[in-house]
């Protein structure tokens, strides 16, 4: 499995811990309310940090998901 | 335009229908099963291959806006193993479409022919009807349709949405299907994969049935005798703007937005696809005709068929503001960019109406909303504010100078800001 993957965040349980933008300060910032916003997908090298960050956040509220491929 | 007044509502003025080429054809047969079976044969067993096949054969796509393929979705969801679920949503999410009401008050059962012919198809039993909360005389007629088809080879299931902007939206109507709060939740998989229950699922709106329903009827030579060689049939479009009442109209594409909207409204600015769609500049429909396609190589989409002109007089920055205000107070407050953004956005939209110019600000947020809520909510209100951005660029200036060309009486106060 060589695919991209990208992290998706379940908006509705997300609480704004800012937590994965610790871990992943690379693909994630945080807007002024503190809610994650992505920046990228996921290549190889970052993979797994991104994995840390989706098992740090404590409302499991995001997940890597495979990207969708380019059409 | 003249039509017939078949809805009046106690809250609201009620909707205005006029006699089509294709779906509304014969309203004055009336809602009864009877009248219709006299031009409609019954349903027969059907297969999801010849269904897909003739639903390909005259380009029907989705009718709640998106416009996917509709093949594509039934051929989905037939593939898959395992009980399927098939769902016909009559909820319209947004506050500016009667059309799916329209539908619903005056061809019941082409819909529920439609919705038959799609569970027969994937082996489903039982077919869910979802019904819009604001319109009890929608929920009557259709009830009422559906008592009358005991004999029908499936169960027919009602449920009723609540009446809210974002209760009609896919996610939220499987939902309210299961039981939970009729909210919009994230989905990791699409509903033909994994929907209703887990189970693979075939959800679309009225009209989408309805024209699958005509297309099994009469096929393609139907449909080649209204609308465009690619894009044959109709579009019902929900006309709104002069007066209070709202009108549906089906058009049939290749239709030219003169004969729609006559040339003085066409000369001002439209609002098209509804409170989530895009603002089209003054001029810019004149000479051209109603088409997905066209609309696409024009910039912008016919979404479900929401045409709301300016009124002469009214001030596009305001009316956007009052819009984003109000689509603010729709979101279900659950995803936190939505909830804390479109405030924010509609704060820096209201300002630019007032005269100051936030530009900087409402690019920041148009910027950074999209695809961050568990439905399409953020995205379709920054579609709207882009379209303000872009189209009326000028007329901000304006504004910050403390005039606007549209409104003669609306005196912004300039601010430097
Ligand atoms: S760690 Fe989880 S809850 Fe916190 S901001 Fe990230 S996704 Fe949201
Ligand atoms: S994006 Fe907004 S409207 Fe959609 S579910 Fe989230 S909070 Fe509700």
């Amino acid at each position: 499995m060589n695919s991209t993957r990208r992290l998706r965040v379940d908006w509705p349980n997300c609480e704004a811990r800012g937590l994965c933008f610790e871990l992943l300060p690379e693909r994630i910032k945080l807007d002024e309310w503190g809610y994650p916003i992505i920046t990228g997908d996921i290549p190889k090298e970052l993979l797994a940090d991104a994995q840390e960050a989706v098992r740090a956040c404590p409302k499991l509220a995001i997940r890597l998901v495979k990207a969708p491929k380019a059409s | 335009m003249s039509g017939r007044l078949v809805y009046a509502s106690a809250k609201g003025p009620g909707v205005w229908v006029t006699d089509g080429p294709w779906l509304l054809a014969n309203i004055e047969d009336g809602t009864g099963l009877l009248r219709h079976r006299g031009r409609f044969p019954a349903v027969q067993e059907v297969s999801a291959s010849e269904l897909a096949t003739a639903a390909e054969s005259v380009a029907l796509r989705g009718r709640g806006g998106a416009g996917f393929p509709f093949a594509t979705k039934l051929r989905a969801v037939a593939e898959r193993h395992g009980p399927r679920e098939v769902v016909v949503n009559v909820s319209e999410g947004e506050p500016a479409s009667y059309k799916d009401a329209a539908l619903a008050l005056t061809r019941p059962h082409l819909i529920l022919d439609g919705a038959l012919l799609a569970a027969l198809a994937v082996k489903a039993g039982r077919i869910h009807v979802v019904l819009p909360g604001e319109h009890q005389k929608v929920r009557a007629v259709m009830e009422k349709a559906i008592a009358e088809r005991a004999s029908d080879p499936v169960r027919w299931e009602t449920r009723t949405a609540t009446s809210r902007f974002v209760a009609g939206q896919a996610q939220a109507v499987l939902q309210l299907l299961t039981g939970k709060e009729n909210l919009p939740v994230t989905a990791w998989e699409p509903e033909a994969f994994s929907g209703l229950f887990g189970r693979p699922t075939l959800l679309s709106n009225a009209e989408t049935y309805a024209n699958l329903a005509m297309a099994w009827h009469f096929g393609t030579a139907g449909f080649a005798s209204v609308g465009l060689p690619d894009e044959p049939g109709t579009m019902l479009m929900t006309l709104a703007g002069e007066s209070a009442t709202p009108m549906v109209v089906e058009v049939p594409f290749g239709t030219p937005w003169e004969r729609i909207l006559g040339r003085a409204v066409l000369e001002r600015p439209v609002l098209l696809g509804g409170f989530h769609g895009a603002w089209v500049p003054g001029g810019v429909l004149s000479g051209h005709v109603v088409s997905r396609v066209e609309a696409q190589e024009l910039g912008f989409s016919l979404g479900a068929g929401i045409v709301l002109p300016l009124m002469q007089g009214a001030c596009p920055l305001r009316e956007t503001a009052r819009i984003v205000r109000y689509l603010a107070e729709q979101s279900a407050q659950r995803c936190g960019p939505c909830m804390f953004g479109l405030p924010a956005l509609a704060e820096a939209v209201s300002a630019l109406a007032r005269g100051r110019d936030t530009s900087k600000r409402v690019l920041q947020l148009t910027g950074q909303l999209p695809g961050r809520g568990a439905c399409a909510h953020p995205d379709g209100t920054v579609r709207l504010v882009v379209s303000l951005m872009r189209n009326f660029h000028d007329e901000v200036t304006a504004h910050a100078e403390g005039h606007c060309t549209f409104s003669e009486s609306h005196r912004p106060q300039a601010v430097t800001a």
